[in-house]
């Protein structure tokens, strides 16, 4: 390590997150590899480590001889001043040189919030911000992840978007740009040949319109070789994917300090709000012998004590107990547990509570969304009251004494009874803990609630946000019904939501914004402690943009949308029947039941949804 | 059930460790080895591991040292060459034996540690100069030191029974101190505190930060000192 670098290490808060040299990370010959990437996302080392998609990348990349990924993730503002006093630009952990120095440059986008990280990344590497102030001689800077699924509000400043699932799509790029470093192409001909590849999206080769009165109109290719639509790419067979198993382990404790099992990609369930839900359908579960045969590799290979078996929706994994119990029979004795994140109340039994309680006990997070049957059925979700408390009352049976419960205030329809709906749930909930005989003061119920974002390419994506004052009204609300001992209430900051809303459902003029945000000290957003409403507001009057317009706005179903070029392969009428059904109240049965509810995905990528046996 | 002890150095990359996460580095480092563990009992059964004296992040220790509880006996030569290739980059292991059950744990035994502390100064002394600095500074009858308390309030603490040795020579523009302070659960002194108040007192400054190791740790044997085994 160089001595300026240790010396600023000594300066900082939590230096191990800037040494890199972690168990199972890779550091190539420099001069012997000819394409160098580095992933970069755009938060903090605990927050970044604990993200599947840099371990699956990183794993594909390296496992090339011809090709090396590193990391970086965003310094905390003190390293931050530490390097900019020092003239120290940022650096990638693993040879420790600065990143401008790389071929590509591989951002995450997986909240709008990182945005501004991704401008104070930038600068701090000494890249210019634009793509169009970049020349030959700078990397390419390349994003993917959900956030690309609407790209125009960070368009100006990324050289291309991957759309849709890395997996292939990050081999045909690479093979692309060897190819073009030995035909020396310039940055623009490679891009453009870069378009050749489905999933691709150059957004410097589109125009936007937009009308007298500032509407948008439209995006459409400003080059004759550049298709209309892009479309996301799917892996096909989950359990022929690259899938890590000398995962990089944290050398400071991560958010999520466990090994990660994807054990299905694709959720069938169609609540109507979720962004997930229809970016990564369909559904593609993983065979049990393949997550056992992961589960023991990783165990050996990190170290870790805790498996989580991630998904969008983990107990809907068609052998989840099985896996859960031969998982926990084969490794309990080395100390290791199996976690799940946040669970379906309907399909949480007894069973998968003893088991996945058999070496210690985790947290217990259920899902309901909201608060009564009939706002339930007007975002799909399915699960009814009597299934939560089946849940909670197994739960409280089995041992647990905490069990937190997610909800969501602002969304379509919503009255102040439904809102009232949530503070009854969790009271409910308190009471049976009670009479489950959990001790007083050991019984908590932890109620989190966010404010409902209408997120593109979802159902409710032609909705408007919430007024901010009426979110807080409920939120308000909220805590005066919830002051019963034992109900722990937390919210977001409205405010925060409502700058979410804005860049979520944007056009390409928020690039704008995103810079004057960035010169007033933006940073760091998806932080309570440096999100600061005052300098993003600042930031809208000085770029000459109403925020309120974006976030409030209701689009009709003939209106052209911001992200109506990228193609998540669900058809628009089936959204737009969707919505429909959702004003009427109509639920839409889970697409598992076999009546397909025909959202055009499956014919369009000539797939189907795949469900693992169970022969264990 | 079987009980061992390591000497191992932190260094590199693994001075920026904490403690926490090197509790959390060996369990995995273990784990990787296919050592079997002995573990607490409770709701969150973890690995028995223990240290002798935390180390501060950003201080080298060159021979540090930790016990490790086994279910089953194993050589510790074994144990050795099983966990030596499953330590992250800057964590060396250098020596495992066994040690009885009934052996008083680290934490009890340990008492003092000897570090090094280096740094450019900005104006560099004569070593007679500096000679008669550290004499001078070890003469006060006391040697105030600030500390925090757990609430945040700050007070005064003497450190001066806690010094045993301090020597400081200089190479070029190099300082390098040497310091045996007391280590443990009480009277603990910290080698920076040690810094700062010397260096308060002879008015030498340094260009940029000190590196520190700690280079032995021991404990208050029969005679004089004796390592931790």
């Amino acid at each position: 390590m160089n001595p300026q670098l240790e010396h600023i290490l000594s300066q900082v808060k939590k230096p191990a997150r800037y040494t890199g040299g972690e168990w199972n990370s890779i550091r190539k010959d420099w001069d012997r590899t000819e394409i160098k990437t580095v992933f970069a996302f755009p938060d903090v080392y605990e927050v970044g480590m604990s993200h599947l998609g840099l371990h699956i990348l990183y794993d594909i990349v390296n496992s090339r001889r011809d090709a090396t990924m590193e990391r970086v993730f965003a310094p905390w503002p003190d390293m931050a001043g530490q390097m900019r006093d020092n003239n120290l630009p940022l650096f990638a952990l693993e040879s420790q040189r600065p990143i401008k120095h790389f071929d590509i440059v591989a951002f995450t986008l997986q909240y709008e919030m990182s945005f501004s990280n991704i401008l104070y990344m930038l600068d701090l590497a000494g890249i210019p911000l634009l793509s169009s102030q970049r020349n030959e001689g700078d990397p390419l800077v390349i994003a993917g992840g959900p956030c690309a699924f609407n790209p125009e509000p960070i368009a100006d400043f990324i050289d291309l978007f991957v759309i849709g699932e890395g997996e292939d799509v990050i081999n045909e790029l690479l093979d692309l740009l060897l190819a073009g470093k030995q035909k020396k192409l310039k940055k623009n001909e490679l891009l453009l040949k870069a378009v050749e590849i489905p999933g691709i999206y150059v957004p410097s080769f589109y125009e936007v319109s937009y009308g007298a009165d500032g509407a948008f109109l439209g995006i459409r290719p400003a080059h004759p070789d550049v298709p209309e639509r892009v479309t996301k790419r799917v892996v096909k067979d989950l359990d022929a994917a690259p899938f890590p198993l000398k995962p990089v382990v944290p050398i400071t404790a991560a958010v999520h300090d466990r090994m990660m099992i994807e054990v299905f990609r694709g959720c069938t369930r169609g609540c109507r709000f979720c962004q997930a839900g229809i970016i990564y359908r369909p559904v593609r579960e993983k065979k049990p012998e393949t997550v056992l045969r992961q589960a023991a590799e990783l165990v050996n290979n990190t170290g870790f004590d805790e498996v989580s078996l991630s998904s969008l929706s983990t107990s809907d994994y068609t052998p989840v107990l099985d896996v859960i119990k031969a998982i926990t029979n084969e490794h309990a004795g080395r100390g290791v547990n199996v976690s799940l994140p946040s669970l379906r109340a309907d399909q949480f039994s007894m069973e998968l509570a003893r088991e996945v309680q058999r070496v210690r006990r985790s947290s217990l997070t259920f899902a309901p969304e909201a608060g009564t049957q009939r706002l339930r059925d007007v975002i799909n979700k399915g699960v009814t009251e009597d299934d939560l408390m089946g849940a909670a009352g197994a739960a409280f049976k089995e041992g647990w004494q905490a069990i937190k419960l997610y909800f969501m205030i602002g969304l379509p329809t919503e009255t102040d009874d439904d809102v009232a709906g949530i503070a009854r749930l969790a009271g409910e909930v308190l009471a049976l803990g009670r009479k489950s005989g959990v001790p007083r003061k050991r019984l908590k119920v932890t109620v989190s609630v966010s404010s409902f974002i209408p997120k593109p390419h979802t159902v409710f994506q032609w909705e408007p946000q919430e007024l901010l004052g009426s979110l807080r009204s409920k939120q308000d609300a909220l805590s005066s019904q919830t002051r019963e001992r034992g109900l722990v209430l937390n919210y977001h900051d409205a405010n925060l939501s409502f700058i979410e809303a804005v860049f979520a459902r944007g056009d390409r003029r928020l690039g704008n914004v995103l810079i004057k945000a960035f010169e007033l000290g933006c940073r760091f957003d998806g932080w309570s402690e440096y999100f600061n409403i005052k300098l993003w507001l600042e930031a809208f009057r000085l770029a000459g943009i109403d925020p309120e317009a974006y976030a409030y706005r209701r689009f009709s179903y003939d209106d052209p949308l911001p992200w109506s070029h990228i193609d998540t392969g669900v058809s628009r009428q089936y959204l737009v029947l969707e919505h429909k059904r959702a004003m009427a109240g109509a639920v839409t049965p889970d697409c598992r039941s076999g009546n397909c509810p025909g959202c055009g995905l499956c014919p369009a990528f000539e797939i189907e949804p795949f469900y693992a046996g169970s022969d264990l | 059930m079987p009980r061992y002890r390591m000497m191992y150095a932190k260094e590199g990359p693994a001075k920026y460790i904490s403690h926490l996460d090197l509790i959390r580095a060996f369990e995995r480092a273990a784990r990787r080895a296919g050592l079997p563990f002995a573990f607490t009992q409770g709701f969150n059964p973890h690995p028995k591991l223990s240290f002798a004296a935390p180390l501060a992040v950003g201080t080298a220790g060159e021979a540090e040292f930790a016990d490790i509880e086994l279910s089953t006996n194993i050589a510790a030569g074994v144990v050795a060459k099983s966990l030596s290739s499953a330590m992250p980059e800057g964590l060396r292991l250098i020596e495992v034996r066994p040690v009885a059950q009934s052996a008083p744990a680290l934490m009890a035994m340990v008492d003092r540690a000897v570090y090094t502390a280096r740094a450019v100064l900005a104006d560099p002394p004569q070593n007679e100069t500096l000679r008669g600095a550290i004499d001078s500074f070890l003469a006060r009858p006391q040697i105030l030191v600030e500390r925090r308390s757990k609430t945040g309030e700050k007070r005064k603490c003497d450190i001066k029974t806690g010094i045993f040795m301090l020597s400081a020579s200089m190479n070029n523009d190099i300082i390098e101190l040497v310091a045996e302070l007391k280590t443990g659960s009480s009277g603990n002194v910290k080698c920076e505190e040690l810094i700062t108040a010397f260096m308060e007192e002879s008015g030498l400054r340094a260009r940029e930060g000190f590196a520190l190791s700690r280079r032995a740790l021991f404990s208050a044997g029969r005679s004089a000192r004796e390592m931790l085994w």
